[in-house]
């Protein structure tokens, strides 16, 4: 039992990294119907930037946000260059656009930061603290935490502000919005600027997309739950079923997307897209 | 007195098709103006124009000012509402969030909003009773009262309505003819409705323009108009 909680929580932590990469998918998705086959790359660069400042002895607090900002503006540069003069070709040209930018992203930063796999050094300590009956760690509350918050930040600016109510109108109806007096262009890059910020927070591509897949790729509530299912999945499958152990969990990941993909095509909180005609 | 929305000689098409071939005409300030004609004439095509939806030659000048080159969002901002072909209504937003939109460019304040979701209210208690639901759950004719309602909110000075009756049941149509005209007259906001329905449209109008393959084919004070037997069957078809 104690074990067993053990391996919840740590699949929390891990789900809450999930969690924010899928919601970046779902803001890209929701900002032009588009899954952005380079947000893994383009977090994967943003965390080199905050490793190489923290390097080179800048506060970790202080890279953070240097980082966000720099994702951010990164972002809204991809968006305005490189997809906006796409913006009205076929979904496949902007599937290949997007797989294009990850190689390309993938390319320079291998270039300039070299592709020995690093590992981040988390400014949360590693020691444990007993938690009903299962040892967390700080780090692994640290990343619950900031998780937490990033995902509430965004909730509430996309739900509750006017700013988040043009940015969704722009996604779904361009041509209404601007009727409406919405600067949809803006828009639009806002929304890459915010995704490639959240997607900075986190880091590991594919356990994203099943998240977002298994939540439904239009729904923010759904990457969260998403992203916490496929954390705590993936870990207890690790744990518990022998020949899985920690080389087979990525399988875990792609065999819940795949699963999801045949029972419920729309995810767990999507809705099927009827349209009246 | 010049007027508020000028058309000159206004040309345009979808690309390698040209569908207006020089339409010219004008709305006064605060006058009721209906724009008539056959399925294809450009009735749509001359509305879209306005507000920038497609490239145009010719002159078109809104309160004085050349529209040309500007874009359809700094268009609305200076006062015109467009309830386009379709209602253009944000079906996975709710009916609020739709008015919402309608009211996001204003600078006159709150409470000067408030009023005005007050007044939009009674002029359409549905929206207030399904204020939170889906606008996808609307039926036709409240989707239409969301648009109009909506671009009420934009406090504008010049409405372009685009086929309002299309689909929609002889009493909701006169309900919503209704209260466009009582809006007119209490805000002095100045309308361009697009009507395949003459009669009802000559009824509300002070001046009509018919057009026929894009140009203008008839224009006249509408009463005349709807006097006029040989128009009438000619082109109105009633």
């Amino acid at each position: 039992m104690q074990e067993f909680l053990q391996q919840i929580v740590s699949g929390i932590a891990s789900g809450g990294i999930f969690a924010s990469l899928a919601l970046a998918l779902v803001l890209i998705y929701n900002a032009m119907g588009l899954v952005n086959f380079a947000q893994g790359e383009m977090a994967m660069l943003a965390t080199f930037i905050a490793f190489t400042l923290v390097d080179h002895g800048v506060s970790y607090w202080i890279a953070f946000p240097v980082t966000l900002v720099v994702a951010f503006a990164g972002g809204i540069l991809v968006q305005r260059i490189v997809i906006r003069p796409v913006e009205r070709a076929p979904i496949l040209t902007l599937v290949i656009v997007t797989l294009g930018l990850a190689t390309l992203v993938n390319g320079v930063a291998g270039f300039i930061f070299g592709y020995v796999p690093r590992s981040f050094p988390s400014p949360f300590s590693a020691q444990t603290v007993n938690l009903l009956g299962a040892f967390v760690s700080y780090r692994d509350l640290g990343v619950i935490g900031v998780s937490t918050v990033v995902l509430l930040l965004i909730y509430l600016l996309l739900q509750r502000t006017t700013i988040g109510l043009t940015m969704r109108a722009a996604a779904h109806h361009p041509e209404a919005s601007r009727l409406l007096g919405v600067h949809v262009s803006w828009m639009l890059a806002l929304g890459w600027g915010l995704a490639s910020a959240v997607g900075a927070v986190s880091g590991i591509m594919v356990y994203a997309f099943a998240a977002a897949v298994l939540g439904g790729i239009e729904s923010p509530l759904g990457a969260v739950v998403g992203g916490l299912i496929v954390g705590v999945t993936v870990n207890l499958a690790g744990a518990y079923i022998p020949f899985v152990g920690g080389d087979l969990q990525l399988a875990v990941a792609l065999a819940i997307i795949i699963a999801v993909l045949v029972i419920k095509p729309n995810g767990l909180f999507g809705r099927p897209s009827v349209r009246r005609v | 007195m010049s007027a508020l929305l000028e058309l000159e000689d206004v040309r345009c098409g979808y690309g390698p098709t040209s569908v207006l071939h020089g339409v010219s005409l004008a709305v006064p300030e605060g006058g009721i103006v209906s724009l008539l004609g056959a399925n294809g004439a450009g009735k749509t095509t001359t509305l879209r124009a306005i507000t920038g939806g497609l490239r145009w030659l010719g002159e078109i000048r809104f309160a004085g000012r050349s529209l040309r080159r500007m874009h359809t969002e700094d268009i609305v901002g200076v006062g015109i509402a467009h309830v386009p072909e379709g209602r253009g209504i944000l079906t996975e937003l709710t009916v609020d969030e739709n008015l919402k939109l309608g009211a996001h460019r204003r600078k006159d304040g709150a409470t000067a909003v408030r009023k005005d979701y007050d007044r939009v209210f009674e002029y359409f208690p549905v929206l207030r009773e399904r204020r939170n639901l889906s606008a996808s759950t609307l039926s036709g004719g409240e989707q239409q009262m969301l648009a109009i309602a909506r671009a009420m909110l934009m406090q504008p000075r010049l409405m372009l309505l685009d086929e309002p009756s299309l689909g929609l049941a002889p009493l909701v149509v006169r309900s919503i003819f209704e209260i466009i005209r009582t809006f007119n007259q209490a805000d002095h906001v100045a309308v361009l409705l697009v009507e395949q329905n003459a009669r009802l449209a000559l009824e509300m109008s002070t001046d009509a323009y018919v057009l026929e393959v894009g140009r203008v084919a008839v224009k006249g004070a509408s009463a005349e108009l709807k006097g006029n037997e040989s128009v009438r069957r000619s082109y109105l078809g009633y």
